[in-house]
């Protein structure tokens, strides 16, 4: 899995591409971590992935639950099978998915 | 055009060749080429760079300025070692055959050699000392300097037949050679670590150990090269000013050893003639003595009796003189010991009258003696020719002379013809009070600056003359010679140590920090293995002995932990309902459900209970992450959930209360996803709720399995104050359900293929009328035939429930 981070004032868009799993979720954590704060918006940009497993949704929720506090979090541009998984995990309800 | 402007262009070719070689190797596709068809055109370009050095050299002062060194060197510096020796084969080579058309042959063989040394030099310097990298134009500058002295040494090596045509060709070049193609180096190099430096090298507070020896090492060179230098530069000048005086003061002593003889000879025959004619005159009387004197010439002639009493003499008032009232004459009585028969002095004051010069010889006659004497002028007139024989053709080393003039300063003995002249017409200029004899002065000898020195013997000033320039040159030729060599010395010698530190420790500390680097990486197989001198050995030894206590500590700490994991196992399975068939007596279901962990322990549960004797509860969950941490989350969900279900609760409010009590205190933001449904044994109505979960599949009686679509909601313990819906469905005798976690069908082969739903869907519908452990088993086996060897990386959790009749 690849991130690709654009960064401008108080906006960060993540674009990721490849299979968000157990092996990956990891280093998107680690990199939130880090660039999370003071954000008021964070764009995840889902073109390129492939996969999100139950690890990728773990780190979306912890994203999400940071930024309920601090601004808004939009996940943009997700395919039918990432989309079926969020249904499935009732993501689509705390998600805003455009 | 000025000289510089054409020396500096000459120069600067082979650094806008290295900048524009560099830019290409850069920007362009170049770099895509092959090394060594890349190595072989940059080869190519710098040897023609460095035959055009040699074509078009700048001739200054009578010697063939060029720079034609700097370009292998560039090439193997700045571009890797092949291309510096191809670079400098060919302008080697060149060099060599360009003498048929125009290049001097008198340093083609030095030029040719040492453009090839040239090359390989930077090669070699590149491969061992720099790790095959650019290195700083600092050493750029010190190899240039390295080479063109070698190349001025070289000129001097085959030339030895010639060393003064050797020595004023290297004396015109050296400075220009050197410091024109040093720079082009440095310059190159500089450039291009300028260019190349878009990214600035990171500064390491802490020097490599390399790095610092080699400063250190590059001081204490130059240090003692400068020492060595300027001692033997000092050594070397006062040697040659004590072999000048040497040489000068012995040629003065011969030609005044042979002047003495010469007047001595002349003054002891004219005395034995005199003594002669006294001798054979019976009674002698002052006339006789008169005539003797005007006969032959002398100043005066003295008797003297054994006592040492002048008895007659051609002057009066000497007579009755007695010879021990002077200390010129009393040297005279030795002729009355018998034995002495003659004796001679030095041109020299009169005991009587310093102010008078006289030479006198005595001749030893009856008991006492006869003493002659004159002056100057007088036998000068009879030894001139003898004098300008012994000093017309002698040499004062290779080029001096001597010069010889008379008390009134005319020239009596000098090779450019002069004799009779004053001496003033050869630019020398005596002042007796102010420059001591024996004592070396300079003066304008016939307008060439020499080293002179006189002495006066016998009334003659003798001066010995020698050209400065025979004297500096073969000084000059030893400085230049001995620098020459210390140059090399002192570099061969930096180089020598500094590869020797670098493979004796450096590169062992590199090899050790490397098998450490694999080791902390957490590769503990790895051997340290440096056994190149004892120091390394033992503390190789003593790595690896570390290593091996640590891997057995590693190893029991790793045992203890695999003993507690299979104990924390144990523990999970056994809260799982794990006895088949759970409920023997019961006829109205058939339940059976596995769970297959990816690691020791998991994060998915599966559970089933009776609520009372009529409702039978079931579920599977699955929480996100693996291991201790999701073994541990999902005992407390399994509980909670279980504990609120038995309390009565609906099967919405289960979810919701357990949601609330699982969002308190879950720090470490984990979630659970679940399917959790109640069946109602008498009317086989289900109320079910799902919390996130993979969808169950169902299969009606005589139909076919599906996916049971049902909006689910969010996951438990992701966010508080969730309301869960309950939803309701029923089942008939004969019905049955699937539920399963996405370990299932998210299951990969080798190649990341998922199990998928399909999959799953497919083998159901292929296998109807088995029981529900049968069904499991199935489904099981299909995955591990799927998976192949790829590893499980997720729990594998299934249960199946078949309703077979209504409870009565």
């Amino acid at each position: 899995m690849t991130i690709n981070m654009i960064s401008e004032d108080n906006q960060i868009i993540l674009s990721l591409s490849g299979r968000l799993d157990a092996a990956n979720a990891p280093k998107l954590e680690a990199e939130l971590k880090k660039s999370i704060i003071g954000v008021e918006k964070l764009v995840f940009d889902f073109k390129e992935l492939e996969y999100i497993s139950s690890a990728g949704l773990h780190v979306l929720l912890n994203a999400q639950k940071v930024m309920n506090k601090q601004g808004e979090m939009i996940v943009r541009n997700v395919n039918d099978t990432i989309a079926d998984v969020f249904e499935i995990t009732g993501f689509v309800d705390i998600l805003t998915i455009e | 055009m000025p000289m510089f402007v054409k020396l500096s262009l000459m120069a600067a070719v082979p650094v806008i060749f290295s900048v524009l070689m560099y830019l290409i190797d850069k920007k362009t596709g170049f770099n895509k080429l092959k090394y060594a068809y890349k190595q072989i055109m940059i080869g190519l370009v710098f040897g023609i760079i460095a035959i055009c050095g040699t074509e078009f050299g700048v001739n200054v002062d009578g010697a063939t300025i060029n720079v034609r060194n700097a370009a292998p060197l560039c090439a193997g510096l700045i571009f890797g070692a092949p291309a510096g020796i191809i670079s400098g084969v060919i302008g080697g080579t060149e060099r060599f055959f360009a003498v048929f058309w125009g290049a001097g042959s008198y340093t083609q063989i030095a030029c040719s050699i040492t453009t090839v040394l040239a090359g390989v030099l930077a090669a070699v310097m590149r491969k061992f000392l720099f790790g095959n990298k650019k290195t700083s134009w600092f050493y750029g500058l010190v190899i240039a300097i390295l080479t063109e002295i070698f190349d001025m040494l070289m000129i001097f090596l085959t030339n030895l037949s010639d060393v003064h045509t050797a020595f004023t060709i290297v004396r015109k070049c050296t400075y220009l050679m050197v410091s024109l193609n040093a720079l082009a180096v440095m310059f190159s190099i500089l450039l291009i670590s300028f260019i190349g430096n878009h990214k600035r090298r990171e500064r390491h507070d802490i020097r490599r150990i390399s790095q610092t020896f080699s400063r250190w090492l590059l001081l204490c060179v130059s240090v003692a090269f400068v020492i060595t230098i300027s001692f033997s530069m000092f050594l070397q000048s006062q040697l040659t000013q004590s072999d000048t005086l040497e040489l000068l003061n012995l040629n003065i002593d011969d030609v005044k050893a042979d002047i003495s003889d010469a007047s001595d000879k002349n003054l002891l025959d004219l005395t034995k003639l005199i003594a002669n004619d006294i001798s054979r005159q019976d009674d002698i009387s002052g006339d006789y003595l008169d005539e003797l004197k005007e006969r032959y010439d002398v100043a005066e002639i003295n008797i003297v009796d054994n006592r040492g009493i002048i008895v007659l003499s051609t002057y009066d008032a000497f007579i009755n003189y007695n010879m021990n009232g002077g200390e010129q004459s009393e040297e005279f009585l030795v002729l009355l010991d018998g034995e002495t028969k003659e004796f001679v002095q030095k041109y020299r004051p009169t005991a009587s009258d310093s102010s008078i010069m006289r030479k006198y010889a005595g001749v030893a006659l009856g008991s006492g003696f006869v003493q002659v004497a004159y002056d100057a002028q007088r036998f000068q007139r009879d030894i001139d020719k003898q004098v300008i024989g012994v000093t017309r053709n002698r040499h004062v080393g290779e080029n001096g002379s001597i010069i010889i003039a008379n008390e009134k300063g005319e020239i009596v003995s000098d090779r450019n013809d002069n004799e009779g002249e004053n001496i003033g017409i050869t630019g020398i200029s005596i002042d007796t009070d102010t420059t001591a004899q024996e004592e070396c002065f300079t003066a304008e000898v016939y307008g060439q600056p020499c080293y002179c020195m006189y002495v006066v013997p016998e009334g003659y000033y003798v001066i010995a003359v020698i050209p400065q320039e025979d004297v500096e040159f073969s000084k000059d030729l030893s400085i230049y010679i001995t620098a020459f060599m210390l140059f090399l010395v002192f570099g061969a010698l930096f180089i020598l140590v500094y590869l020797l530190i670098e493979t004796l420790i450096v590169n062992n500390i590199r090899k050790i920090n490397n098998s450490l680097a694999e080791i902390t990486g957490g590769n503990l197989d790895v051997v340290v293995d440096v056994r190149s001198n004892e120091e390394f050995a033992s503390l190789s030894d003593d790595i690896n002995s570390t290593v091996v206590t640590l891997k057995g500590y590693i190893a029991e700490a790793a045992a203890r932990i695999d003993k507690e994991l299979e104990f924390a196992k144990t523990i999970q399975y056994s809260a799982l309902p794990s006895v088949f068939p759970p409920y023997p007596s019961r006829t109205e279901f058939d339940i059976y459900a596995s769970m297959t962990t990816a690691k020791e322990v998991g994060g998915d549960f599966y559970d089933f209970y009776l609520l009372g004797e009529s409702r039978l509860a079931f579920l599977i969950a699955d929480v996100s992450g693996k291991g201790i941490p999701a073994a541990m989350f999902m005992m407390t969900s399994k509980t909670l959930i279980k504990s609120l279900a038995e309390a009565g609760n609906e099967i919405n409010d289960v979810f919701t209360l357990a949601n609330e009590k699982l969002c308190e205190n879950n720090d470490a933001g984990m979630f659970v996803t679940a399917w959790m449904g109640i069946l109602d044994l008498k009317t086989g109505h289900i109320d079910f709720a799902n919390a996130g979960h993979n969808p169950p599949l169902i299969r009606r009686k005589d139909g076919a399995f599906e996916f049971l679509k049902c909006p689910a909601r969010f996951v438990l313990a992701g966010m508080d104050s969730i309301k869960y819906r309950k939803n309701e469905l029923q089942l008939e005798p004969g019905d049955e359900i699937f539920l399963y976690t996405d370990g299932v069908t998210e299951a990969t082969d080798i190649q990341e293929n998922a199990y998928g739903g399909d999959r799953l869907l497919r083998l159901l519908n292929e296998n109807k009328c088995v029981d529900s452990k049968s069904l499991c088993e199935l489904v099981k086996d299909d995955i591990d035939r799927f998976a192949g060897d790829a590893p499980q990386f997720d729990d594998i959790t299934m249960l199946s429930l078949k309703y077979n009749n209504k409870m009565e």
